[in-house]
């Protein structure tokens, strides 16, 4: 009898943590890509302590975008943003690639990839699904710069991002950034 | 004796879970044989939308949009879209022991070549079917050129006019297939 309970006690333990585990593992991943980035290529990124809380800004400013005609991708106040300007990106694109595909791949679906002129431009978009709403996490780095956004998307932009994933992970990066520049 | 009956029980039950897993694994095409040319390309794209974001699709895409209506309608039942595609600066970047891998799993169980043109202007296209009776469980696009290799693996109930029509959706290159049917039609005329 004593066995049985310790073996439940030991089950419900192992679940409780590995449970912890992946949740700490969905809130931490912005934070680890970026420090990814920085330990790998040996950069800094520059801190936009705001931003996460300019849910009105995002709304205004993408209105902006396009003529004040393009419609605002991602949910007020769910963008986190780091920038990473005038740094030399130089290294081993496919070890990075492969690290990146690896610490993400728990709670992540890689979605598209795509490297140019031999990883002097990487793309990389990856999707979290979260009940009714879904992440998005956009990475980008060139030769001198590069830029980790985060965002949450309704079912409406998730569909353009699936129709158009290069295209519609672009406007987000360059929403993102537009918002930076406010 | 009962661990013997557990045991084998066990057993069983792991070489039944195997077998359906291969199954449902058969269609999906390994590209990682050709991650290494991802080195020497001056553009490489890779797309991977697996059973679970084809779900996902099917739930967000509207019915109301037209477009996303009639993209709805050709990804149903479908169970994944994969697509490794390299661009070379130079020629002679690739070669056959490149796509060996890839050719040796379409050589596999199920899988028959409908389409091949060799055409020195567009390229070399091999579209491949897998059948499982009379229905059709998935579908491999081979496109090379001088320049340029794409591979397109699309799991689950799919045909050409599927594929053609889901060009330049959903990260899927245009590989001109409809050009090819036209071109089989006029062939036949």
């Amino acid at each position: 009898m004593k066995t049985i309970a310790t073996k439940i006690f030991i089950a419900v333990f192992v679940m409780c943590f590995i449970s912890m585990l992946v949740a700490q593992a969905k809130g931490d991943d912005f934070n680890s890509v970026v420090k990814m980035i920085e330990e790998f290529y040996n950069v800094k990124h520059e801190g936009i302590p705001f931003l996460a809380k300019a849910g009105m800004k995002v709304a205004t400013t993408a209105a902006r975008i396009k003529g004040g005609t393009a419609r605002r991708l991602a949910e007020a106040g769910s963008i986190k943003l780091a920038v990473f300007e005038d740094q030399k990106f130089n290294g081993d694109f496919a070890k990075f690639r492969s690290s990146l595909n690896q610490s993400l791949k728990v709670t992540w679906t890689p979605l598209i990839q795509t490297i140019s002129a031999a990883g002097e431009e990487q793309t990389y978009i990856f999707l979290r699904d979260n009940g009714d709403k879904t992440n998005v996490l956009v990475i980008t780095i060139d030769e001198r710069d590069a830029t980790v956004v985060q965002v949450t998307l309704s079912a409406k932009n998730l569909a353009l991002l699936l129709k158009d994933p290069e295209g519609t992970g672009k406007s987000i990066t360059e929403e993102a950034t537009l918002i930076d520049q406010e | 004796m009962k661990t013997t009956f557990k045991t084998s029980l066990i057993s069983l039950l792991l070489i039944i879970t195997t077998a359906f897993v291969a199954k449902a694994q058969d269609t999906r095409i390994q590209l990682g044989s050709l991650d290494h040319l991802a080195a020497k390309a001056s553009e490489t794209v890779d797309v991977n939308v697996d059973e679970r974001l084809m779900k996902l699709a099917a739930r967000v895409f509207s019915d109301k949009d037209e477009d996303q209506r009639q993209i709805k309608k050709l990804i149903e039942g479908l169970k994944g879209i994969y697509v490794k595609s390299f661009e070379f600066e130079t020629e002679g970047q690739f070669g056959a022991a490149d796509l060996e891998p890839i050719r040796a799993q379409l050589r596999g169980a199920g899988w028959t070549r409908m389409v091949n043109v060799v055409s020195k202007k567009e390229g070399n296209l091999e579209v491949y079917l897998q059948f499982a009776g009379e229905m059709i469980n998935g579908l491999a696009v081979l496109h090379t050129d001088d320049k340029e290799l794409t591979v397109v693996n699309i799991v689950g109930p799919v045909d050409l006019d599927k594929l053609a029509q889901l060009e330049g959706q959903m990260g899927i290159p245009d590989l001109g297939i409809e050009s090819t049917k036209s071109k089989k039609k006029t062939n036949e005329q």
